[in-house]
């Protein structure tokens, strides 16, 4: 994954290392899984990224990572409450999917671990390219998921919540989600957990003709969890995607988000609020690709920082050559709060073709005065007017998603989290 | 508005096939071997009759290069240079040193006029032969009046000439060429050359500080208002030669000054390779204004040829409210790749970037800034207008940070791109990097065609397309244009239109 020699394996990469050898006769896959997963080990043996890598500039994964933790399969942990009342819930706890999962029309549920035995999902395990190290950490270990088709022309009137909790020790799960053509849902990632756990993710999304997905990914990782995840998506010909994003935990976070517009028509909207504290690294990168005429495309981020937390937003948006009539606009906006706070960003186009409509905003910032003014000429205390513009600044953003269980789910969320932080 | 067919007429002559400036010059000239070792630097050195600290200093340099990679971050494409193909040092046979434009031989003098630089004329409107102290006095004061611009040419490896310069010495400014300025002001020099940009600093800068053979030199001492422009005009002209030079700008407390640099190059199959460095310093309240027109021989319409031009531009505005400018029109070379920066360390100082990078045929650009905010309420503004057409690749690439101790730093960055056919690419890679919560930064940047509303508004008021798109691709640029000199400006704009002949329709 790296083309300098590494002068020396860090601990954590001879950790790894050393897991996989101790790891191999547990790993569920025949012939083709295992072949990718020793390309994929073959690749960490290289030296995890470093700033030097480009798309690694601002989280240095191999001084980071600086502890892994031993895989521990006793652990027990149990299912949470959905945020959606009522949502079909499939958990993975500490790594291994439940053998019964509910019933829901027009859904098909498998365990990952059965697809990987059988050969099935091997072909989705390929790491995106040289600089892919969650993608080849995760296929190097994922044991297992689940793999959820929904039938074309299925319109789920209750969410499907997907739930990745750790118990501490290793947890590399995947989750592979298939909407058939003219299909609609609303599915939810989970991300929490209890220990100081290393949690790698890879959530694989393809939607069919007309597809209508809203996914939302809410992470909630304590202060001591290494959590690498990513989304990959496929959008077919007028299919739409609306991805929500809510980081709100984790030591050390990346959250990388690929999406490929595969059909004419296509329709992707990325919103994500970060909300970071304590003294933690968070990364979200975006890399959208344009790859067919007439998509379009709108990201907007929100991130608030408070004390000595990092934060990290890379989006990169590519027009390809024949990609005419893209319209794609991006906007990342910061509230840095803290002089211990920091805040990068690194929004970039990259367009090969001529006849679109591209732009990109960003902004870092702390509140504007003129607002906590004119909130405390009316008797409103600082405190409370920091956090009531705070708070709009983010809720914003939930406020645009047109489904109102799921706004008020996801401002429960928020205020959860502007109690334990405010 | 001229009529079509004179737009058109003057489109062709600035064709990217028909570089105006393409021609070469059969000139005497004295050459060290090629290729790079020890002994050409001491050669260089020796050429130059410089004091020891400062071969030394090359020789650290040299052997820094020889340990460092060539980087390949920037999104640029061409055949590995060999270091080994190339002149290092070619200077026009001339008597050593000419102290006046009387000593300069005929022919170079008419490359500079051929170029549009009468150097002579320019001297003799200001009655500079004459050396009575009053007149000069007098001559001054025209001057000021007229707007006149004193000129450093730099041909090849050498300084050919400097005009005006016994005018401003009166005024105290020094401006001459390096190697006079390592020759008569070695305490300047040894305080202020490699500060902003060490030796260390990357690749080409290191290489630059190895073998640079020339460049100007400018000083501009408290309190001083520079009287005129100062001007350097770089010329490559040898075969196979690479052209390294080194600009070195001082203003001391409260001074200010304002330079423009002009290049260009003969038309010739292979790549010439240009890595220049420089470094300007801004001490309390002073200013400095960079103005660029680059214009290198970009290629054929094949791509082939052209110029590399790899270089290392850095201001630091070391005092408090001090200011540097830098304004660039890049329409010229095989490839570009600089980032023209400051380094905002006093308080209150701020630093400005405008750019107009035209890049058509198959030229590559990845150029930008950068913006170190250090010192308290520091403030910048970056606006950049790309320009790509034919098969050519334009990127900008910048970078805005605000230390732990920057409080109050404010940016405002602005980056537009506009295409021209469907076979370019435009990239937008901006850096922003924020360690204090007082730091407000701002970002927009928006790539699109001219789009089909604006050009039917100016068409159906019965202005031709060809008329209609120049007249939006100039309002397109119109800011950046602004920024420059008056006599860029007029260049600036035709040299647009140039480099995008053919593109329209």
């Amino acid at each position: 994954m790296n083309m300098h020699t590494q002068p020396q394996r860090t601990s954590a990469e001879t950790a790894l290392i050393d897991a996989f050898g101790d790891r191999l006769s547990l790993l569920p896959g025949d012939g083709a899984v295992m072949l990718k997963r020793d390309d994929a080990i073959e690749a960490i043996k290289h030296g995890l990224p470093t700033r030097r890598i480009e798309s690694w500039h601002y989280t240095d994964l191999r001084r980071l990572l600086n502890a892994v933790p031993d895989f521990d399969p006793a652990a027990m942990t149990k299912a949470v409450a959905p945020i959606v009342e009522g949502s079909a819930v499939l958990a993975v706890l500490n790594g291994k999917s439940d053998a019964k999962t509910p019933a829901v029309e027009g859904v098909t549920v498998q365990r990952l671990s059965e697809k990987l035995t059988d050969g099935s999902a091997a072909p989705g395990l390929d790491p995106y390219g040289s600089d892919d190290a969650i993608g080849a950490l995760n296929t190097a270990f994922v044991a297992d998921g689940y793999f959820v088709d929904i039938a074309d022309g299925a319109e789920l009137e209750k969410p499907i919540e997907l739930q990745n909790l750790q118990a501490g020790g290793q947890t590399h799960v995947r989750l592979m989600v298939r909407v058939g053509a003219g299909a609609k849902a609303v599915i939810v990632e989970r991300q929490a957990g209890e220990g100081a756990a290393l949690v790698s993710s890879v959530s694989q999304l393809v939607l069919g003709e007309g597809a209508e997905v809203t996914w939302l990914i809410v992470q909630e990782q304590p202060e001591t969890a290494t959590h690498l995840a990513q989304f990959k998506a496929h959008i077919g010909k007028n299919a739409k995607l609306t991805l929500f994003v809510m980081n709100a935990g984790g030591r050390l976070v990346r959250q990388e988000v690929m999406v490929r517009t595969t059909g004419e028509g296509a329709d992707f909207k990325l919103r994500g609020i970060n909300l970071l504290a304590g003294d933690t690294h968070t990364d979200v990168t975006m890399v959208l690709d344009h790859a067919v005429p007439h998509t379009a495309s709108t990201e907007v981020i929100r991130n608030v920082v408070t004390g000595k937390a990092r934060g990290v937003f890379q989006g990169r948006i590519n027009v390809h050559q024949y990609a005419q009539k893209t319209n794609a606009k991006m906007a990342c906006n910061t509230l840095l709060l803290s002089d211990d706070g920091e805040f990068s960003t690194k929004p970039e186009l990259e367009i090969f073709a001529d006849d679109v409509v591209c732009g990109h905003g960003a902004t870092v910032t702390e509140i504007d005065h003129d607002h906590l003014f004119y909130l405390m000429a009316r008797g409103v205390d600082e405190k409370t007017a920091r956090g009531l513009l705070v708070k709009a600044f983010v809720a914003e953003v939930i406020e645009e998603l047109d489904d109102e269980t799921i706004v008020d789910a996801l401002e429960a969320k928020l205020d959860d989290w502007f109690v334990t932080h405010g | 508005m001229p009529a079509v067919q004179d737009t058109i007429d003057r489109v062709r002559k600035i064709d990217v096939d028909q570089y105006k400036y393409g021609f070469q010059t059969e000139i005497a000239m004295d050459k060290a071997p090629k290729g790079l070792s020890e002994d050409i630097i001491r050669f260089i050195s020796a050429k130059k009759d410089e004091p020891s600290w400062m071969l030394e200093w090359r020789l650290e340099a040299y052997r820094r290069w020889l340990t460092l990679d060539e980087p390949t971050w920037a999104r640029v494409h061409y055949p590995k240079i060999d270091f080994q193909d190339i002149y290092f040092y070619a200077a026009p046979k001339s008597t050593p040193g000419p102290t006046s434009l009387s000593d300069v031989d005929p022919e170079l003098l008419k490359v500079y006029e051929k170029l549009g630089i009468p150097l002579r004329e320019q001297e003799i409107l200001a009655g500079v032969q004459k050396t009575d102290a009053s007149e000069l006095e007098e001559v001054s004061d025209n001057v000021y009046k007229s707007g006149r611009v004193a000129v450093d040419a730099v041909f090849d490896s050498v300084s050919v000439v400097t005009t005006f310069k016994k005018e401003l010495a009166q005024a105290g400014v020094i401006f001459c060429s390096i190697s006079e300025a390592i020759r008569e002001h070695p305490e300047l020099v040894k305080k202020y050359l490699g500060s902003v940009v060490p030796t260390s600093d990357n690749y080409y800068a290191t290489l630059n500080s190895a073998v640079f053979t020339d460049g100007s030199f400018v000083f501009v001492p408290k309190g001083v208002r520079c009287p005129m422009e100062l001007s350097t005009y770089f010329r490559m002209n040898e075969k196979n030669t690479g052209q390294f030079e080194r600009t070195l700008i001082i203003a001391e407390e409260g001074a200010y000054v304002s330079y423009l640099e002009g290049c260009t190059a003969p038309q010739r199959d292979e790549n010439q390779l240009h890595a220049a460095v420089v470094e300007l310093v801004a001490l309390d309240d002073a200013e400095i204004k960079y103005s660029t027109v680059q214009n290198w021989y970009p290629g054929d319409a094949e791509g082939k040829g052209g110029i590399y031009n790899f270089v290392t531009k850095r201001g630091d505005c070391r005092g408090d409210r001090s200011k540097i400018s830098w304004t660039q029109v890049e329409t010229g070379s095989a490839i570009t790749w600089k980032y023209p920066s400051c380094i905002l360390r006093g308080d209150d100082s701020s630093g400005e970037f405008y750019s107009i990078a035209v890049s058509n045929g198959y030229q590559q650009v990845d150029s930008g800034t950068k913006m170190i905010h250090l010192g308290k309420n520091t403030s910048s503004r970056i606006i950049s207008k790309g320009i790509a057409a034919g098969f050519s690749q334009n990127t900008y690439r910048g970078q805005v940070s605000a230390h732990r101790k920057a409080t109050n730093a404010r940016n405002f960055t602005n980056c537009d791109s506009l295409l021209i056919g469907d076979q370019c690419g435009a990239h937008t890679v901006p850096y922003m990097e924020a360690k204090n919560s007082t730091a407000q930064f701002e970002h927009e940047a928006t790539t699109s065609k001219i789009s089909e509303d604006q050009k039917f508004y100016v068409m159906q008021r019965g202005i031709p397309e060809e008329e209609a798109i120049a007249l939006i691709v100039n309002g397109f640029v119109k800011d950046v244009i602004q920024q420059l000199p008056m006599e860029f400006a007029v260049e600036a704009q035709k040299l647009i239109g140039i480099s995008l002949e053919g593109s329209v329709g």
